[in-house]
């Protein structure tokens, strides 16, 4: 059984939404960033982790400043890994990376997922390659045994669902909103007949991502049968918000994450 | 066969999810649409009415006897209505978005003529118009932000990246994905995602249809070269590409050399790129060794982009065209030696075509014919031009 498919059995076991949160690999650098990840991983139940890219067109302000600091702080590929592999070193919970086709194919498919594989990575998901275009990249996720994750939408049809399932495992992204990501005040009012839509065709894990900020958005996530809720931009900004005073930031994160998961 | 969407190699649709459907549905409205002979008479009646059509193809005699060797002709884009060849697309793709349905539009510009366009018809059918420009365009290009802003547009200024034309894409596609369901994306080049590519150089063949009529007509065959600029690519190919069953039509497309490629501050992907995915598409891409996208430097903020259309990318894998550079110092020159022996005031975009032309057509003898697309007017580019000349 892999990381992902025991962690989603067992959250399912304890009838509990699973905490996923997202950071940008390198923000602010690199060894602020593990020591975030470290903080957040305990009661994290899995981590997302960004590469940071030049023209991420599926984020938002908050994710795109985050990126641009990662990548003034030297953050490439080979960088992005070695970071995974620390973060690996102090954790057990599932790691997938989030990954903008480009670095992918820069750096050879085949070889990055070898490398993902290696560094301790569980799934790959590439905003910006549909299912029209996965063939390469599902065939190289399948060689080193790494999860192909991809995104469901609004506008994805019951006919795109049923190509995504094809090659879908781990668990399904569900874009909460029309837009990038970015922290939202309320969820969208349709997302109980979007998942109920989703669950009809697959028994994959549901984990929903974009504007999820608040605990009250996790906890109404969970009442309408969402596998997991995906944190990013609201934890980013708390990265944002305390460049200057880093031992202030890793306090924040964590009592962030506390008080998101409930646990404060 | 290629793979659907793909011009060998090069193309796709690399796109998130949520863009997908209405992709789907562009694919679909746009096959309907172009096969629907109402929507094509339509199609001709406001290219000619609204936008001019018919443009000249202008046998520029100072600067063929200046040159002293190949004669040179201009294809006048740069008399339509709005002054460049962008016109063709957005009349086009303004009457597709009607036909959508859609009551929103929304544009990306570098040199601002695609974003007039875009304002232009928005204005004439009364949809509801925002053109994203980079603030560095926005200051180099101030004439084309008033037109804009005259014609009921709104212009929003993008500060992320290198505040160019690729940026300028970036929060456009950002707002389509936030607004998919009310919006059409007017995308101003043959770049992006499929059909894109494919659709806007349907357009814009108007183009190289209505040159190869006329120089067969004037010259009783085809020409021996076409020159055009490349930023994207949209006024290359569709001059280029009805010829292209005309064998012996050599095709040159001339990228951006900036301050020269020796410098790295240039936009000639041909030159200093390999195969990448950006906006969309697989073609050439500035880069650096991890994928992360260059910054690129030009004179002319319509060439001024990292990428290229991927068609131009395979017409240059399967040897049918040829892509070089010209450097700002050159286009600048060309600008002021098209202005004086002519009396035509080019954009700096054109100037770069205009350059390799007239220097191919000074080493050939006089019997070859050079066919150049001067693909849009110059006033916007005064300020640009006048500064440069001052230094």
């Amino acid at each position: 059984m892999t990381r992902l498919e025991q962690k989603f059995k067992e959250t399912r076991a304890e009838g509990r939404i699973a905490f996923m949160p997202f950071l940008v690999a390198g923000d602010p650098d690199l060894e602020t960033s593990v020591s975030i990840a470290k903080t957040i991983a305990s009661p994290a139940d899995l981590l997302e982790i960004g590469f940071p890219y030049s023209d991420p067109l599926a984020d938002g302000p908050t994710i795109q400043a985050a990126d641009i600091r990662a990548l003034g702080a030297g953050m490439d590929t080979d960088h992005v890994f070695t970071y995974i592999k620390k973060v690996r070193e102090s954790t057990d919970v599932p790691i997938t990376v989030l990954v903008y086709a480009n670095i992918v194919y820069q750096k050879g498919i085949e070889r990055f997922y070898t490398e993902a594989k290696a560094a301790g990575v569980d799934g790959v998901l590439i905003p910006d390659v549909p299912v029209e275009e996965i063939e390469p990249f599902a065939q190289a996720a399948a060689k080193a045994g790494i999860d192909p994750i991809f995104l469901v939408a609004h506008t994805t049809t019951p006919e795109r669902l049923k190509k995504i399932l094809r090659y879908a495992k781990g668990y399904l992204y569900v874009v909460s909103v029309l837009g990038v990501t970015g922290a939202r005040a309320s969820l969208s009012a349709d997302m109980p007949k979007l998942l109920k839509r989703i669950r009809r065709q697959t028994d994959l894990p549901l984990a929903v991502g974009f504007g999820i900020s608040k605990r009250e958005h996790i906890a109404l996530l969970e009442k309408q049968g969402a596998d997991g809720a995906i944190v990013g931009s609201a934890l980013v900004k708390t990265i944002t918000d305390n460049l200057s005073n880093k031992k202030r930031l890793l306090q924040n994160i964590s009592a962030q994450v506390k008080q998101l998961t409930g646990a404060d | 066969m290629d793979k659907k969407g793909y011009f060998g190699e090069f193309g796709g649709q690399f796109v998130p999810e949520t863009l997908m459907s209405a992709l789907e549905e562009l694919e679909r409205a746009y096959g309907k649409f172009s096969r629907d002979k109402k929507c094509r008479a339509e199609l001709a009646r406001h290219l000619h009415e609204f936008a001019g059509r018919p443009t000249p193809l202008y046998f520029a005699e100072r600067l063929t006897k200046k040159a002293g060797g190949a004669k040179i002709y201009l294809k006048r884009e740069d008399l339509t209505h709005t002054g460049a060849h962008k016109i063709n697309n957005a009349v086009g793709q303004v009457l597709l978005a009607r036909f959508m349905g859609k009551s929103r539009i929304i544009a990306e510009t570098g040199a601002g003529q695609h974003g007039v366009a875009t304002a232009t018809v928005a204005a004439k059918f009364g949809l509801e118009c925002v053109v994203y420009m980079g603030e560095v365009d926005m200051e180099r290009q101030k004439p084309n932000v008033l037109r804009m802003k005259l014609l009921g547009a709104e212009v929003v200024p993008v500060s992320s990246g290198s505040k160019t034309l690729k940026d300028a894409i970036n929060e456009a596609l950002r707002d389509w994905i936030t607004n998919i369901n009310t919006t059409h994306y007017l995308l101003g080049s043959v770049l992006g995602p499929y059909p894109y590519p494919q659709m806007i150089r349907n357009f814009q063949k108007v183009i190289g249809e209505e040159a190869r009529r006329d120089i067969l007509k004037r010259e009783k065959r085809p020409p021996d070269y076409l020159v055009a600029c490349v930023g994207g690519g949209s006024n290359a190919i569709g001059l280029f590409y009805p010829f292209l069953k005309d064998k012996k039509v050599q095709m040159i497309g001339v990228e951006a050399g900036g301050l020269g490629i020796a410098s790295g501050k240039h936009a000639a992907r041909f030159a200093g790129g390999r195969v990448g995915i950006l906006h969309g598409t697989k073609s050439f891409v500035l880069q650096d060794k991890f994928g992360q996208i260059k910054e690129t430097h030009s004179v002319s903020a319509g060439l001024d982009y990292p990428s290229v259309g991927p068609e131009h990318s395979f017409l240059r894998e399967i040897g049918r065209a040829e892509y070089v550079s010209v450097t700002d110092k050159q286009a600048l020159e060309a600008f002021s030696l098209l202005c004086e022996t002519e009396g035509i005031i080019p954009a700096l975009e054109s100037s770069h075509a205009v350059a390799y032309g007239y220097a191919l057509a000074k080493r050939l003898p006089k019997n070859k014919i050079v066919v150049i697309n001067l693909s849009g007017r110059g006033d916007k580019d005064l300020e640009t031009v006048t500064r440069a000349q001052s230094l």
